[in-house]
């Protein structure tokens, strides 16, 4: 069986009610305890003060003097439980209420307390308590006072009623167990908020926690409380590894991929030198080696995850991308015009988004008869970002073709170009999307449509 | 035609220089980017094939290098990096084409000569002179309208002069772009390849600027 709970919250709750419980227990009792010797030191006070009295009847050699021990009230009101008796050694004299019966004493009553730190120089009768009960059954306390006589000891028996004394007792304890319940009540709301104001950091850390795993933030940035600084300095540690492995594992798949490429360029060249047919079916061969790595480079690309909180001006991108696919496309002519505000930004990694629209642009001046428009801006929190041709346009099944809509990358057979589909899987992966219109702009060819959350500038 | 072939893959530099060559061009190899940078500021090459992943410099520094000594060669960057953003980076340095690796040999060919073409002024690909014509996109002569067979030699000398026709073209100029590095010309071997393009084509059409070097001429 556990004896804690599984939260952080149920263990604090558990040992601070526990320890609340067993505190305000201790204090209902101590101050019980308090009380209860307050009010019985005034009851004893009383009953000496009338064994002072009684004890004047006693001679010192013995001898009583039934005048000298007055009766007050209530000691002369029979059945008031209030009662004295005198017992010396030539006789015996008692209070009115006690009428002619004696004083009923426990066993052993007289016996004096042993001698110990109790005996004081102030007090020679050495008066000590008894407890026990009246003719009636009812409780009552009392003092026995011994006076040392030529004849022997003299006692003098003062009682009064218990319920003098538990009266008071039972009307204090009522409030007193109230106040302590609410004190209870104050303590467990108390630390209810405790644990709310302190528990709070923990949540703000699981929420940076996931929001790094989502890549929407790098590190984990808490500064207090300082119980939480060596793990967050851990967390981040370790993000940082895992940062840095998964660099080196994509360095290692693009050395991998850009390793095999040159020797696969080499046989390339040395297979066209060649011709025959099973040289024929060679060259098919490093075709499709080089379609494999050029679609795993792809998806390393693409399966990137990282730096997505960066924001990207658009207009520099587009205007480095639209110069090199002039170079690219020397050999055709084709007028282009961007239509972008200089402060329009998109919130993505810097090179996915030259991927994503490198494809894109690509496409276009492949496909464009003259003439190419990029236009982009923002709309709501995101960026529209279209890029139209003005060639022969697609059909519904094409575009679909050309997407790869509902297939998987490594599925494509054959066939060049896994430039879209990477495009596409870039964009949902930066949280936007791909969408080739057909006919969609006034230049009459395919108008690409790009969507990427907005970054700020 | 004299290329300079950045390629620190022996293999490949030898492949791709193999077929260069029965393709009539020069050309000299550079393993590293150190030698690169040496020889295309020092030396004289139509066209330069830069790959990028080099030793020692890389090759966007190599050709940041070149640009800002004022090198105007056509560079063609033949990289494995196949990123728009690493062909972005390499065109914003100053490459004027760009061939991800692997390649077919024949679209390298068609771009070096397309390129040499451009860097020589010419937007048509086929330069005429007379009766004889040069066809840069496929390096193909014809005089009166007939293939016109030529040695390397001869082919790199005519096309050097057929590009730059009707200008003085220095002998010192057309030597460095015939003759591979490691070569060691015979002073005269250059007389005899314009001898024996005299007989070939008219010895009007070339013609000897004393003192500075060759001419192509129309008539």
């Amino acid at each position: 069986m556990r004896l804690l709970p599984r939260s952080l919250a149920g263990r604090l709750v558990m040992t601070a009610l526990g320890a609340t419980a067993l505190a305000l227990g201790f204090a209902a009792l101590s101050i019980g305890h308090v009380l209860g010797r307050f009010v019985m030191h005034g009851l004893d006070e009383r009953l000496d003060a009338q064994i002072q009295v009684v004890a004047r009847a006693v001679g010192s050699d013995g001898t009583l003097h039934a005048s000298r021990a007055v009766d007050v009230p209530p000691f002369d009101t029979s059945g008031s439980g209030w009662a004295w008796e005198l017992i010396a050694p030539t006789g015996k004299l008692r209070s009115n209420s006690l009428g002619p019966a004696d004083l009923p004493l426990p066993v052993g009553w007289e016996a004096p307390p042993p001698p110990g730190r109790r005996d004081r120089p102030d007090d020679p009768w050495r008066i000590r308590p008894l407890d026990g009960v009246d003719a009636a059954g009812r409780g009552v306390h009392g003092r026995v006072a011994t006076i040392p006589t030529a004849r022997g000891n003299a006692f003098v028996v003062a009682v009064g009623p218990r319920a003098i004394v538990d009266r008071p007792l039972r009307a204090a304890t009522g409030p007193l167990l109230l106040s302590l319940a609410l004190l209870a009540v104050f303590l467990v709301l108390a630390l209810l908020v405790q644990l709310r104001i302190g528990l709070k950091p923990l949540r703000r850390l699981g929420t940076m926690v996931a929001e790094v795993r989502a890549g929407d933030r790098r590190m984990i940035e808490i500064a207090e409380p300082t119980e939480l600084l060596p793990l967050v300095c851990e967390l981040n540690t370790m993000i940082e590894t895992n940062e840095q492995a998964l660099a080196r594992a994509r360095g290692h798949v693009a050395n991998l991929a850009h390793g095999l490429k040159t020797p696969l360029a080499t046989l390339r060249l040395e297979l066209a030198g060649r011709s025959g047919a099973g040289d024929a079916a060679l060259v098919a061969f490093v075709d499709r080696m080089q379609r494999q790595i050029r679609h795993h480079l792809g998806r390393a690309r693409a399966a990137e995850i990282g730096t997505k909180g960066v924001s990207v001006l658009l207009l520099p991108v587009l205007d480095g991308l639209a110069a090199t696919m002039v170079k690219i496309h020397s050999d055709r002519e084709i007028r282009w015009e961007i239509a972008v505000q200089p402060d329009v930004a998109v919130r993505c990694d810097p090179q996915d988004l030259d991927e994503l629209l490198g494809n894109i642009l690509d496409n276009a001046w492949r496909h464009a008869r003259s003439r190419v428009r990029i236009s982009a801006g923002r709309d709501g929190a995101a960026v529209l970002i279209m890029i139209a041709d003005d060639g022969p346009g697609m059909t519904g099944a094409e575009i679909d073709t050309a997407l790869l809509k509902g297939r998987r990358l490594d599925e494509a057979g054959g066939g060049h170009g896994f430039g879209l589909p990477i495009s596409r899987e870039l964009s949902e992966l930066h949280g936007g999307s791909l969408d080739l219109r057909r006919e969609g702009s006034d230049l009459g060819g395919v108008e690409a449509l790009v969507r990427l959350p907005g970054g700020a500038h | 035609m004299r290329v300079l072939l950045v390629e620190d893959d022996a293999a490949l530099a030898d492949s791709i220089a193999r077929a260069l060559r029965a393709e009539h061009f020069a050309v000299d190899i550079a393993a590293n980017g150190e030698d690169a940078a040496h020889l295309g500021e020092t030396e004289a090459f139509d066209v330069a094939v830069l790959d990028l992943g080099l030793p020692r410099v890389d090759g966007v520094t190599v050709l940041s290098g070149w640009r800002l000594a004022g090198r105007q060669l056509p560079v063609l960057i033949l990289t494995a990096r196949d990123g728009w953003s690493d062909k972005v980076q390499g065109f914003k340095a100053g490459a004027d084409d760009y061939l991800v690796k692997p390649f077919r040999i024949e679209e390298l060919v068609m771009r070096l000569r397309a390129l040499v073409r451009r860097a020589a002024g010419h937007a048509a690909s086929v330069i005429r002179c007379g009766p004889l014509s040069f066809d840069a996109q496929t390096g193909q002569f014809e005089l009166d309208g007939l293939p016109l067979r030529v040695t390397a030699f001869e082919w790199r000398v005519l096309s050097c002069l057929a590009l730059r026709k009707g200008i003085v073209v220095e002998r010192l100029d057309l030597l460095e772009r015939v003759y591979e590095g490691e070569a060691d010309p015979d002073s005269n071997s250059l007389e005899v390849i314009i001898g024996r393009l005299r007989r070939k084509i008219g010895a009007e059409r070339i013609e000897t600027v004393r003192g500075l070097g060759y001419r192509l001429v129309e008539a």
